[in-house]
């Protein structure tokens, strides 16, 4: 069974064609690189996505802080990594990087923050 | 007044204005970085989803997150950034530009060689796509609202209508889902959405975000909050069919309807502007009609991706840099010019002797399968390439070897065979 994958690693969109015979991937053509290449093994077998959103934080320049999961996480886990963010309050300051939460809800990703927040007087 | 000399003044602090200020403190200019805004990072900063830089850093990161790369770079390099601090005018004297600007701390004259210009896009209003109805609250453009969920940790409402089935109107909607309104509607007027396939998929489709083609708003209901809008189904040429009015009951509207270039400052200038992109016109490293005046990233038109936007950046540098030392330049400029199957391109003309092979951006007007892209000088095809699908929401880009040029003249014509 020929299956057609577009690659979301990137904005550039490959699509990308994997041929599954016999539960086994025979073949998979037109990715552009090797992160596209990863993408379709996982979208036919595991399909995964980064999660981003915000969480509090207290003394920074804005309410929220960005914040997303540091690896692609299993598609139906969205929902319960968001909802896991919502009690979340971190203080500032706070670096790029920065892991907010370990093993968000069993995924084996953490929540990293997505920038710098100096702590403002 | 606080008097400053520079080589070069780099006004914007978003990341085309970062990649220009690192390029040019790299290659050993004095320069300055003048942003109005608080902070440096531009728009990235609210564009919190992840897929930047793939190009240039080999990773999907957020836009934070990209644009912290390049702060991080320019601090670095040691090179003065200016903040809160708004150019009020501009004025070329004595060989020079001068650069007046004020902030809440100083009023500063700036004396520099060349400027780079990184004002990137506003959005198009509501008005500009001549809504009718009332205006009452409730109704935002998307980088509004990315704004303020996104930073402010505040939702729009409970019930959203989102015009507009492009990349961010497909982004917005999918924040919306995530931080809690689950009852949202998505209209456009094209027969499918207009963004990146990759959006469609994991901003729409994955969670079953509803929308509805060939639709748009006709007018907004509501008198002091909005109380819904009127949607009305419109044909192939985007025009309503009568009788397909319906009321949509809603509490916001969000609006992604494009994106155009803040070109009015060098437009004041004097600089020419190409009714295409509505951004400068400009030579093959982004210097525009005016001499010394550089434009870089969104200014020019709107990128689909960063990373692009960031190169004409560093092209841009390059630029300036044979601008300061004074290399040759055409006798007459080559121009550029568009075929049939092009809607709007980048840059213009052709107008140094030497230099890099030139980068050139496009956006075609029509859908083509297994398109041919071609350059012809007079009935010369100097170059062509192949892509295996072309469409107007795919910004091109493609390189032409400088040697094919040489020192020929006449007019280079782009086109999609």
């Amino acid at each position: 069974m020929l299956n057609k994958v577009i690659c979301v690693r990137c904005p550039r969109s490959c699509v990308i064609s994997v041929l599954i015979e016999e539960d086994t991937i025979k073949s998979i053509e037109g990715y552009g690189c090797r992160l596209g290449l990863e993408y379709a093994k996982e979208e036919i077998t595991n399909p995964k996505r980064t999660v981003c959103s915000t969480v509090r934080i207290i003394g920074g320049r804005y309410p929220r802080l960005p914040v997303r999961t540091s690896e692609p996480v299993p598609k139906e886990k969205i929902k319960e990594v968001i909802n896991q963010l919502k009690g979340l309050t971190v203080k500032a300051p706070v670096r790029r990087g920065d892991v907010i939460l370990r093993n968000v809800v069993g995924t084996g990703a953490d929540i990293i923050a997505e920038m710098d927040v100096e702590e403002t007087s | 007044m606080k008097e400053i000399r520079k080589d070069v003044v780099v006004v914007g602090g978003g990341p085309s204005g970062l990649a220009a200020t690192a390029k040019l403190a790299e290659l050993g200019y004095d320069v300055a970085l003048v942003e109005s805004g608080d902070e440096l990072g531009g728009i990235l900063i609210q564009c919190i989803h992840d897929g930047f830089g793939t190009k240039l850093f080999g990773k999907a990161l957020s836009g934070p997150e990209f644009a912290g790369n390049f702060i991080e770079k320019v601090r670095g390099l040691g090179t003065d950034t200016f903040l809160q601090t708004h150019v009020t005018s501009v004025e070329r004297r004595d060989g020079h530009w001068i650069l007046e600007a004020v902030s809440p701390k100083e009023v500063i004259k700036f004396i520099s060689k060349a400027i780079v210009y990184a004002t990137g896009c506003r959005e198009r209003t509501p008005f500009e796509i001549l809504l009718g109805g009332t205006r009452p609250a409730g109704v935002y453009t998307a980088g509004m609202v990315q704004r303020l969920v996104n930073l402010y940790g505040v939702l729009p409402g409970k019930r959203v209508l989102i015009v507009g089935g492009g990349d961010v109107g497909m982004i917005v909607a999918r924040h919306l889902y995530l931080e809690g309104v689950e009852d949202l509607l998505v209209v456009f007027p094209e027969p499918w959405f207009v963004g990146l396939p990759r959006n469609v998929q994991q901003c729409i489709l994955d969670f079953g975000i509803q929308f509805r083609p060939r639709t748009i708003v006709k007018e907004i209901v509501g008198k002091e909050k909005v109380k819904g809008a009127i949607l009305v189904k419109v044909d192939e040429n985007w025009r309503p069919i009568k009788g397909t009015e319906e009321f949509y009951p809603c509490d916001s509207v969000v609006f992604s309807v494009g994106l155009v270039p803040n070109a009015s400052k060098l437009e004041e200038l004097g600089a020419d502007i190409d009714p295409r992109t509505r951004g400068p016109v400009v030579n093959e490293y982004f210097e525009t009609t005016l001499k010394g005046v550089f434009a870089v990233g969104n200014l020019l038109t709107p990128f689909d991706y960063v990373d692009d936007a960031v190169e004409t950046a560093f092209i841009a540098a390059e630029g300036v840099s044979k601008f300061l030392n004074n290399e040759p330049k055409r006798e007459k400029p080559l121009p550029i010019r568009p075929g049939r199957k092009v809607r709007l391109y980048i840059p213009h003309r052709i107008e140094w002797l030497q230099g890099r092979d030139l980068t050139l951006f496009f956006r075609p007007s029509v859908e083509e399968a297994n398109a041919k892209i071609s350059l012809k000088l007079g009935d010369l095809e100097v170059y062509y390439t192949r892509r295996p699908y072309v469409r107007p929401s795919l910004l091109e880009r493609i390189v032409l070897p400088r040697d094919r040029i040489g020192e020929k003249d006449g007019e280079v014509v782009l086109d999609v065979e």
